[in-house]
């Protein structure tokens, strides 16, 4: 089985079984000629989704976009539309990580369809509170290391008896008043030079062993920029409460150190826990997520340090700093 | 390509060296019981999906044939395990059944087992035993990851649905016993060569087989094909909660991805955990790592139109797992969920 250069792949960009009108669309097309520099100078090729709707436009798959690609926000209980156009180059899916929906919708190519040539529109209705995120599931090792990649959060509904605009982790949940979306990524250039059907048909292209040079928090070097990046960085003021939802990004085990700060993790997954965890870190492995309360007393400065560990070795690889800063 | 189908042992039938076992079965006894098997330390050679063949070594149902992993065995606490182990083989091994938790000692051990030799381990399991355990080779720190490991099920005294007295409960249960394999350790345990000091797999195993996607020679065939291998596939139907046994044989860590429904999190490396979280996304440690879970097969949450059928994946979603020979994504450690 192959389409050109690749194998195991299932095209395919059927209509959607019980399509309704959605509460919500997202309509993603993707990109594959973007770049990320890092602090040293040096950039990788990277791909992602684009928001259509938002005129991002490139269909075609040329280009740049956002990295990481566009975040979906939906409310419980919507029935959620994600459409997604490839051109006839290429193929790709979306899986909404954590989101459970049916066979058809689920974004993996040998149980439904790699989309090309066309759209397919995703139907879903999350019905759990939380952080998620999405990401392209053909020939994922590659495909997700390259970046096509973005986060996913579920609202809960609005508790009528909360003033407008409280905002909660999940019904009756946690309130927040600052929100962090922490991707933390590593890169391995390597990686980033291969064809998008790389290693299908065979061959040693090197999925199996990714060695990153480069460590990132939501699309930003976390060598240096991310310190103070205003996308990744919190400043906030004592009083407040803060919400991080911790993303695992990666391919290999991270563990995510609060500097000092004590978390309260109220949720992992997208579903709340029995009770909140008191922690000052969390060791987690690929595409787990967190979402950690903070309530600072004081003003001060944390630096939050994830560290990024071998899959085998559990050698450090490097690290990825950010800064809580409360005044 | 065909997994399986390429085991080359010298008069080995296929039949023989396919273990079939399926779900672990069990009905509880007032009584303890002596529960006796005979495995044999045996090697050959098994071709990975992309045609490059591998020695392994494991402990076998036949002195001619290679079962990797071992036969899963299930029994209870105040059984006697009545284990003998024939090394078939010309280095010296050894058969120990690991302790519960990191750090514990062994539950219990053959010595070393010299070529030719053979030794009966005979183990009585006190109360409080309950658990999922790994028996391996620790002769050397890799012969576990040749192939020499299975799992073994200590379920409490007169339960049948709880995986310790009190635990959440299920109707089903399984193991999955992870391994990553790298062939140049294998290459020079079988030429007596020395042994690497790193090590880089290249390719990822649950239950001993890979995934076959569709259109894979083989794809389908549960005796090659990890997404129908029956002792490691989930099937059932809504409420068939599944208890799943996740060994880690192998060198990496590892996250193991449910798609369709939130696993139930009851223990990591051992410890019963302060309570059941609902993950998605599961941290197996390497290094004789161990999780126990529970599958609910509950209707897939999100689906619109609601659905009670389906197919859906398991894999570990650190992606490396899913290739074999550096390529080949869908090739890996992977299996298939269906909604009956």
């Amino acid at each position: 089985m192959g389409m050109g250069n690749a194998c195991y792949v299932y095209p395919g960009a059927p209509a959607t079984p019980g399509i309704v009108t959605p509460d919500v669309t997202f309509s993603r097309g993707i990109y594959m000629n973007g770049s990320m520099r890092f602090d040293d100078g040096n950039s990788v090729t990277i791909w992602g989704f684009t928001d259509l709707a938002a005129g991002q436009g490139q269909a075609d798959g040329m280009g740049g976009g956002s990295f990481p690609s566009p975040a979906m926000r939906v409310t419980e209980g919507q029935i959620v539309h994600t459409k997604l156009t490839v051109g006839d180059m290429w193929m790709h899916t979306i899986h909404h990580h954590g989101i459970e929906p049916s066979q058809e919708n689920d974004g993996v190519g040998h149980l439904s369809q790699d989309v090309t040539n066309g759209t397919y529109t995703y139907q879903w209705r999350p019905k759990n509170a939380g952080t998620y995120f999405y990401h392209c599931h053909t020939n994922t090792p590659l495909h997700a290391e390259m970046g096509m990649y973005g986060g996913l959060i579920v609202d809960p509904k609005p508790n009528p008896a909360d003033p407008v605009g409280t905002k909660r982790a999940f019904a009756n949940g946690p309130i927040y008043d600052v929100e962090a979306i922490w991707a933390a990524d590593e890169i391995d250039p390597a990686w980033h030079n291969l064809e998008w059907a790389a290693g299908t048909c065979g061959g040693d292209v090197g999925l199996n062993n990714l060695n990153p040079k480069y460590f990132i928090i939501t699309g930003v070097d976390g060598k240096t920029s991310a310190l103070t990046n205003p996308g990744v960085a919190v400043n906030m003021v004592k009083g407040q409460t803060l919400l991080v939802r911790y993303i695992c990004a990666g391919f290999h085990p991270q563990k995510i150190d609060f500097g000092g700060l004590t978390a309260s993790v109220v949720a992992s997954d997208g579903r709340p826990l029995p009770t909140p965890w008191q922690t000052g870190s969390i060791e987690a492995h690929s595409a787990e997520r967190f979402d950690c309360i903070f309530k600072p007393t004081i003003t001060g400065t944390w630096t939050v340090t994830i560290s990024f560990y071998h899959w085998r070795t559990g050698a450090v690889m490097g690290t990825a700093k950010t800064r809580i800063t409360v005044t | 390509m065909e997994r399986r189908s390429f085991i080359k042992l010298g008069g080995a039938s296929l039949a023989s060296a396919v273990l079939g076992s399926g779900l672990l079965s069990w009905v509880p006894r007032s009584e303890a019981a002596t529960i006796s098997k005979t495995f044999y330390i045996t090697g050959g050679t098994i071709t990975m999906p992309d045609g490059v063949g591998v020695y392994f070594k494991g402990f076998s149902n036949s002195a001619t044939g290679l079962n990797v992993p071992a036969a899963s065995i299930i029994c209870q606490e105040g059984d006697t395990l009545s284990i003998t182990v024939v090394n078939k083989l010309a280095v010296t091994h050894n058969f120990v059944i690991g302790g519960l938790k990191p750090g514990d000692p062994v539950l219990a051990s053959t010595g070393d087992i010299a070529s030719g030799a053979t030794k009966t381990l005979t183990y009585t399991i006190p109360t409080g035993k309950a658990g999922s355990y790994l028996f391996y080779d620790n002769k050397t720190t890799y012969n576990v990851f040749l192939g020499l490991h299975g799992g073994l099920a200590i379920m409490p005294a007169g339960k049948s649905n709880q995986l310790y007295s009190g635990s959440p409960t299920f109707v089903k249960q399984q193991f999955w016993i992870f391994n990553d394999i790298d062939p140049a350790l294998n290459s020079a345990v079988q030429s007596n060569a020395v042994v690497p000091t790193t090590f880089t797999p290249r390719y990822f195993t649950i239950n001993g087989l890979t995934s076959l996607p569709p259109g894979a020679a083989g794809h389908g065939d549960p005796t090659r094909d990890a997404l129908y291998d029956t002792r490691t596939r989930l099937a059932g139907f809504v409420g068939d909660r599944t208890l799943v046994r996740m060994l880690s044989a192998g060198m990496c860590s590892h996250a193991v991805h449910a798609h369709a429904n939130h696993f139930e999190w009851l223990t990591d490396r051992g410890t019963v955990r302060s309570s059941v979280w609902k993950k998605d996304t599961l941290y197996l440690r390497n290094k004789l790592g161990k999780i126990d879970a529970i599958f609910p097969f509950e209707a897939p949450p999100d689906a619109y139109p609601p659905t009670t059928h389906g197919h859906f994946p398991m894999h570990l979603h650190d992606e490396m797992s899913q290739t074999a020979g550096g390529g080949m994504y869908q090739f890996g450690s992977m299996t298939e969920i269906e909604f009956l």
